[in-house]
């Protein structure tokens, strides 16, 4: 990895004067032009803006601010985050030329901290999707291999950050889209617990799953970033005053740490490089002096079903407000016409899908046996998982059971896709932080392990990140 | 299952076209059948709530904190309006 373009790196050399905020922003925007054209990663590059915002941060250096957390830090964000006057389409076609009216929280924390928005990321339409292909505008490549998809849905964000165009991005995940992108990328993305980040400004997926997270090449970047954007924020009445921040000087230590392993996050079907890469992963861990804990979650793998049937109730519910009326293009003719007209032009088929399974799921005769059953299952999965946390201090796996697929390959087979989901959508499930840091290649092709840790203690589940990643980039 | 796409689209006010009615129409039952596996979990005895913090009545002061620039910036997005209301199609017939 390129040890100058990380966060800590450019965040030190500008406080430290020897480069300008400028100059890494012009940096950024070369190696984008560079790239991009074969990636695809951005949807929009604010150019005019980045360099703008680097001045400020320059000027704010001059006057005596040099030790800004991110400063002069080049960002990208995940197309369904707002920042006024600039379009976020969240990938539809719906909203290709919505200009945002505020701007979301993160975004002005990221600000603040001297960080240079440089453009918004391709993703899945409205974040339904595994492998980014769901976006209304273009495919995005993956840079590792560019015949394969990056996976989703923050997979502009995942592509840029490991393309090396720039050295973070924001994601947002909702049943893996940080992680699973990130592990089929080669990279490291975080979700963070459910209400340690402010989604003011996220244009909403399904609501009691969303989460908005970092994407960088390093653990110790990851951190810096999620420092600044988490905290209560008086917009989002799910956030939460945290008792335990997040460090940037992450612990690397695994003395006494307790690892659990579920015997169902191996399953059949499951690609067995990518397997093999895991149980590696496991033993390095293993060798650095944590404790492995083998055990059995037996409603794991309901933990898939139980987010298909919730995700898509929430999300048709979210996306009802898309009707033409406030945003996005007018539908013809009478109300009820105008609306179905516009509903009909403006999303794709995998937004249709999600919102026609979500009315199902919540119409009379049905929700019982969908919605509230899988909401009795998420509370069973929920106590489960609690008592094996008390046992154990992390729990990995993979991320995903295969490594990245070929553009187009799933495109025809909504289960199938939806699969890729497996293991990821247990964080969202149950709120609890999980993140995907690169342990090796399967067929080529980059691999991540997955850590998930007990609600609001992200702390240990980066400090289990970097042991990892010092332990295997040594080895 | 029986899934009666045509009520299922006018309930979520979607105009599909024939294709995409006929692709749904095969879909659905598949995506239904899978995540159907839930019936196999004993959730008797499970107070079904599942609350992902502990937050309850969060509140904040009634005070308006966003500018005259969001306003408008707001008003600037309908994609029809009238001196700086939305215009919409008559929703009670004539």
């Amino acid at each position: 990895m390129n040890t100058n373009w990380t966060v800590k790196s450019i965040r030190d050399s500008v406080n430290g004067g020897s480069v300008t905020a400028l100059s890494i922003v012009d940096e950024a925007l070369r190696r984008i032009e560079e790239k991009d054209g074969e990636i695809g990663a951005f949807l929009e590059v604010f150019a005019t803006d980045a360099r703008k915002a680097a001045k400020e941060v320059d000027a704010r250096h001059a006057k005596g601010e040099v030790d800004l957390p991110l400063a002069g830090v080049p960002i990208a964000l995940k197309d369904n985050m707002l920042v006024m006057g600039h379009i976020a389409s969240a990938g539809s076609k719906m909203l290709a030329d919505y200009r945002a009216s505020y701007t979301a929280t993160v975004v002005t924390r990221l600000q603040a901290a001297g960080a240079i928005i440089i453009g918004r990321t391709n993703m899945d339409e409205f974040a339904f999707g595994s492998s980014t292909e769901s976006s209304a505008f273009h495919v995005t490549k993956n840079p590792r291999d560019t015949s394969k998809v990056p996976g989703g849905t923050s997979g502009g964000s995942a592509a840029a950050v490991a393309a090396g165009m720039i050295p973070a991005a924001l994601g947002s995940d909702t049943g893996g889209s940080i992680r699973q992108p990130s592990s089929l990328c080669g990279v490291v993305g975080m979700k963070p617990t459910y209400g340690r980040v402010s989604r003011y400004g996220l244009i909403a997926d399904g609501s009691s799953l969303d989460q908005i997270g970092p994407i960088a090449t390093t653990v110790e970047d990851v951190a810096i970033v999620l420092s600044i954007i988490e905290g209560k924020d008086s917009h989002d009445a799910t956030s939460v005053v945290l008792d335990d921040l997040t460090s940037e000087n992450v612990s690397s230590d695994l003395a006494g740490v307790r690892i659990g392993v579920p015997k169902e996050y191996f399953i059949d079907g499951m690609d067995e490089d990518v397997a093999a890469r895991i149980h590696e992963a496991i033993e390095t861990l293993k060798k650095g002096g944590a404790e492995i804990v083998n055990m059995s979650l037996p409603l794991a793998p309901y933990a898939l079903p139980a987010f298909y049937i919730i995700q898509p109730a929430e999300a048709s519910s979210n996306l009802a407000r898309f009707d033409g009326m406030r945003y996005g293009n007018r539908g013809e003719g009478a109300i009820e016409e105008s609306y179905r007209s516009a509903r009909g032009a403006g999303l794709g088929a995998e937004a249709k899908r999600r919102i026609m399974l979500g009315t199902f799921i919540l119409s009379a005769g049905y929700y019982d046996a969908f919605y509230k059953k899988a909401i009795a299952v998420r509370a069973a999965m929920k106590m489960e998982f609690d008592a094996a946390l008390k046992k154990v201090d992390v729990i990995v796996g993979p991320v995903s059971p295969i490594a990245a697929w070929g553009i187009g390959e799933k495109m025809d087979d909504p289960v199938s896709m939806y699969l890729a989901d497996v293991f990821t959508v247990s964080a969202n499930i149950l709120g609890i932080p999980g993140i995907s840091v690169p342990c090796g290649t399967a067929h080529g092709l980059p691999v991540g392990l997955q850590i998930l840790g007990k609600s609001f203690d992200d702390n240990r589940v980066l400090q289990v990140a970097a042991a990892f990643e010092a332990l295997h980039n040594a080895s | 299952m029986d899934i009666d796409i045509k009520r299922l689209a006018t309930l979520a006010k979607l105009q599909l076209t024939d294709e995409e009615m006929e692709m749904l129409a095969r879909q659905l039952p598949d995506i239904l059948a899978y995540v159907s596996k839930l019936q196999e979990v004993d959730t008797s005895g499970v107070d079904a709530k599942a609350y992902l913090t502990d937050a309850v009545n969060v509140l904040r002061e009634d005070v308006i904190t966003s500018s005259r620039e969001e306003r408008d910036a707001v008003i600037a997005a309908f994609p029809k309006q009238v001196g700086g209301a939305m215009e919409v199609p008559g929703v009670f017939a004539a």
